[in-house]
């Protein structure tokens, strides 16, 4: 039993490390990996969901409505966005990281200014189970499930719906695409809303293990671009997972034995190492044994 | 496709028919501004600049305003605390512009005490409305002791409008949780605006990004926050509380409810690390014993980790040092994980207010020594929360280091009107003349020699749905560490900061385990 116990804790602090990197990650693996724009402002599109589910659970409503939520007020402020000011630095990649990091800065003391320096929490819902001496909270068992939804999801949009394809389409050439037919403009702010949307659901989940103030997006930013960056542009759907297991993988028997700390330079050393030695991220591994999105 | 025709997509930097020919991250042209423009446009701003200073008239000393230099984080990870601080010091300000002081002087204010009953049991408060309100007033008086009273009248008129008749003016900029962006501040408001005190710091570290900096240009600095300890700097006074008044209590009263095997979990930079060597230290003396220790940086923000350690660990109860927006994501996690030990602290819910950000019961069994929260019940300090929520309606809290600031802030107008002058070196004299000052927490000495004060410290206790009681008080604690160390700054100014092992009575006690 005792051993039982200790196994499980294992696997589940392997799950929890794994799900906080992919679902940090989740919202920049369509807007970077996909798009190429370096948003600095993912951080704050994260926080932004975590608000409107905050404020959505005070009035009452259930927190899968709240994260849905989060999810279309995201999106449609993306999409805006997009339209409004990120159309302008497709290409200019250095542009698009200074712009989306004023943008940043606007949100988070916007937030700070309308909302003041915190909101009540999300309780965490579900309560607990353990085992031996251990025990865990069955959140992150959900969070895990739904993080693997999610990802799936986001490979069935991109690989068996017409929007997909025209995305895909659209991502290896626009010129051609438009040529045949495809609203490029439309794609773009499409992906870029479906992107952000993707932030502010997984701000909208993460945000009851986390307390809700303007500046919470930032514990989210370096995660999310390690994880994404490490798992590269080849596929990045496939990348981004591979990356978060294989970080997560190194980070928890580090941080078990030696301590938090300790597991989190494993992971940061492990990130540099594979930068190294593959820079366009462990996706290029996989590359050619499937046709996601993004493939270059 | 020409270069010319390049189209702005989001990939066109990378596409695969381009070459960097195509790259639109190239200006177009040539120079954006040619030489002569620039060489006008430069002619104009200096000549501009010259005019503008020149024409400025040269004002008497009565009229330039006192300047109070006052860094904090507005933004960023550690701007809940920050903010907090900012607004009491506006209070304070204001106060004194209104001609109105704190009683105290280098003679404290005394009251009468006498022989009376009480009850067995404090009273425990809950916040109903917008007021605290007891729901439990501790039962029957039935206990018979000592009782003092209560000076309520703490905020007297001060006979003087501003500080010897000059206005007080605070010069906040914002830190933004980013200690390079401290030191460039600290050097700006000494050097450009010429403050006449610098009251800053949250974070340990901060204090020491700017304390070189302080001492190299002599200015007067006011650390109001509680640390770990151990600062002796003639310009700096360190006026919040410090671990023998915090930590010892806390860790005393927690040995004997609950028992002596204590897991450390502590913030992994200078505060976090002094202060767990602090509990290591010290347990000995309680005859506990620190089993396991973890220090998690102030990134980190998901504690699964920590939390299957402690269970590992199973000790008696848990010492929390956690500071920040990210770390103070344990308590809801380790409440929803099932974790139930009791906590204590020295930083978590006097300054943060987990016990009013998070839902219940994840601050359940939490107890922290504190010189100051806003909930204590003592008459001079409603008065000072009702000032506060007057001025600041929409303020979620008024924690411990915003007390400290406030009473600080009086505490320097003080000084300065005894000095008759806000020349810095003859103010940081006077302010060694052995001051008491009555502040919102009690009275509060300042010592001469280690140009730190003694607190009235309590120890609060939150329960399961977070209401609060006072269950122990300490009227007056000194900061006698730096004493034992045999620090004396009006004798042997000095400029640095100790850490604990230098105290051979640390290890004194680690050693004989």
């Amino acid at each position: 039993m005792d051993a039982l116990s200790e196994v499980v804790s294992v696997l589940y602090q392997f799950g929890t490390n794994a799900v906080f990197l992919l679902l940090s990650a989740i919202g920049l693996i369509v807007i970077l990996g996909m798009m190429n724009i370096i948003n600095l402002a993912h951080g704050e599109f994260m926080m932004m969901g975590a608000y409107i589910a905050t404020i959505a659970t005070e009035h009452g409503s259930p927190l899968p409505v709240a994260a849905f939520l989060s999810f279309l007020g995201v999106a449609l402020f993306g999409m805006i966005l997009e339209r409004l000011v990120i159309r302008r630095f497709y290409g200019r990649e250095l542009g698009a990281l200074v712009v989306t990091w004023g943008i940043s800065l606007i949100l988070a003391q916007g937030a700070l200014l309308l909302f003041g320096p915190y909101m009540p929490a999300i309780a965490i819902p579900s309560g607990s189970f353990s085992l031996g001496r251990y025990s865990f909270s069955y959140y992150w068992l959900i969070l895990i499930a739904v993080s693997i939804i999610l990802v799936g999801a986001l490979w069935l949009i991109y690989n068996r719906t017409s929007f997909g394809l025209m995305a895909r389409a659209t991502m290896q050439n626009p010129a051609m695409a438009r040529s045949l037919g495809v609203d490029v403009e439309k794609v773009y702010a499409l992906t870029f809303g479906l992107g952000a949307g993707l932030a502010g659901l997984s701000g909208a989940l993460l945000a009851p293990t986390t307390s809700i103030a303007p500046f919470m997006g930032q514990q989210f930013v370096a995660p999310a671009f390690i994880t994404v960056v490490v798992g590269g542009g080849a596929n990045v759907i496939a990348g981004a997972v591979g990356s978060s297991a294989l970080l997560s993988f190194v980070q928890t028997p580090v941080g078990l034995l030696l301590g938090t700390f300790s597991g989190m330079v494993a992971l940061l050393l492990t990130a540099l190492i594979i930068i190294r030695i593959l820079p366009a991220g462990i996706s290029s591994l996989l590359q050619g044994r499937s046709r996601l999105a993004g493939a270059r | 496709m020409t270069e010319q025709d390049a189209e702005k997509t989001p990939l066109s930097g990378k596409s695969e028919a381009g070459s960097t020919s195509g790259n639109d991250e190239r200006p177009r042209g040539g120079p954006v501004m040619d030489r002569r423009t620039l060489m006008q446009g430069a002619g104009a701003a200096v000549a501009a600049t010259t005019v503008l200073s020149r024409a400025m008239p040269v004002r008497a000393a009565s009229d330039e305003p006192v300047k109070i230099g006052f860094i904090e984080d507005q933004s960023g990870n550690l701007s809940i605390y920050g903010i907090q601080k900012l607004h009491a010091a506006q209070l304070a300000v204001q106060e004194i512009n209104d001609g109105l002081t704190l009683a105290g002087g280098p003679v404290g204010s005394g009251g009468m005490g006498t022989f009376g009953s009480y009850a067995a049991q404090p009273p425990v408060e809950k916040e109903i409305g917008a007021e605290e309100q007891f729901i439990n007033d501790g039962g029957p008086q039935s206990q018979k002791g000592m009782v003092f009273a209560e000076d309520s009248d703490v905020l007297i008129k001060s006979g003087d409008t501003g500080i010897l008749g000059r206005k007080v003016q605070l010069i906040a900029p914002d830190g933004q949780s980013t200690n390079t962006l401290w030191q460039q501040l600290t050097r700006r408001l000494i050097q450009e605006d010429k403050v006449d005190v610098l009251v800053a710091g949250f974070a340990s570290a901060e204090r020491e990004a700017i304390r070189p900096i302080v001492d190299q240009h002599k200015q007067l600095y006011f650390y109001t926050n509680q640390y770990e300890g151990g600062v002796a700097d003639e310009f700096t006074f360190c006026t919040g509380a410090v671990c023998e008044q915090q930590v010892i209590p806390v860790m005393q009263y927690m040995v004997e409810k609950y028992g002596p095997r204590i897991f450390t979990i502590a913030a992994n930079y200078n505060f976090g690390q002094l202060t767990a060597a602090w509990v290591r230290s010290f347990a000995p003396v309680l005859k506990a014993q620190v089993i396991a220790e973890e220090f998690p940086p102030l990134e980190v923000s998901e504690f699964s980790t920590v939390i299957a350690h402690v269970q590992q660990a199973k000790p008696d109860w848990v010492m929390t040092l956690l500071v920040g927006q990210n770390q103070s994501n344990y308590y809801p996690q380790a409440a929803a994980a099932g974790l139930k030990y009791p906590m204590a602290s020295t930083v978590n819910m006097a300054q943060g207010y987990e016990h009013k950000r998070f839902k219940p019961p994840s601050l359940a069994n939490m107890h922290n020594a504190v010189n100051y929260m806003q909930e204590i019940p003592t008459k001079r300090n409603q008065e000072f929360v009702k000032r506060f929520y007057k001025m600041f309606p929409n303020d979620p809290y008024l924690g411990q280091m915003a007390q400290n600031t406030y009473f600080s802030i009086h505490l320097y107008a003080k000084a300065a009107r005894l000095a008759g002058t806000t020349d810095q070196q003859r103010v940081r004299k006077v302010l060694e003349a052995g001051w008491a000052i009555e502040a919102p927490e009690g009275s509060v000495f300042l010592e001469p020699g280690t140009h730190h004060c003694s607190h009235y410290i309590r120890l609060a206790k939150a329960d399961a749905d977070h209401n609060i009681s006072f269950v122990r008080e300490w009227p007056m604690i000194e900061a006698w560490w730096l004493q034992r160390l045999g620090v004396n700054l009006v004798r042997h100014p000095e400029h640095k900061q100790y850490v604990p092992d230098e105290d051979p009575f640390f290890k004194m006690f680690v050693a004989s385990k």
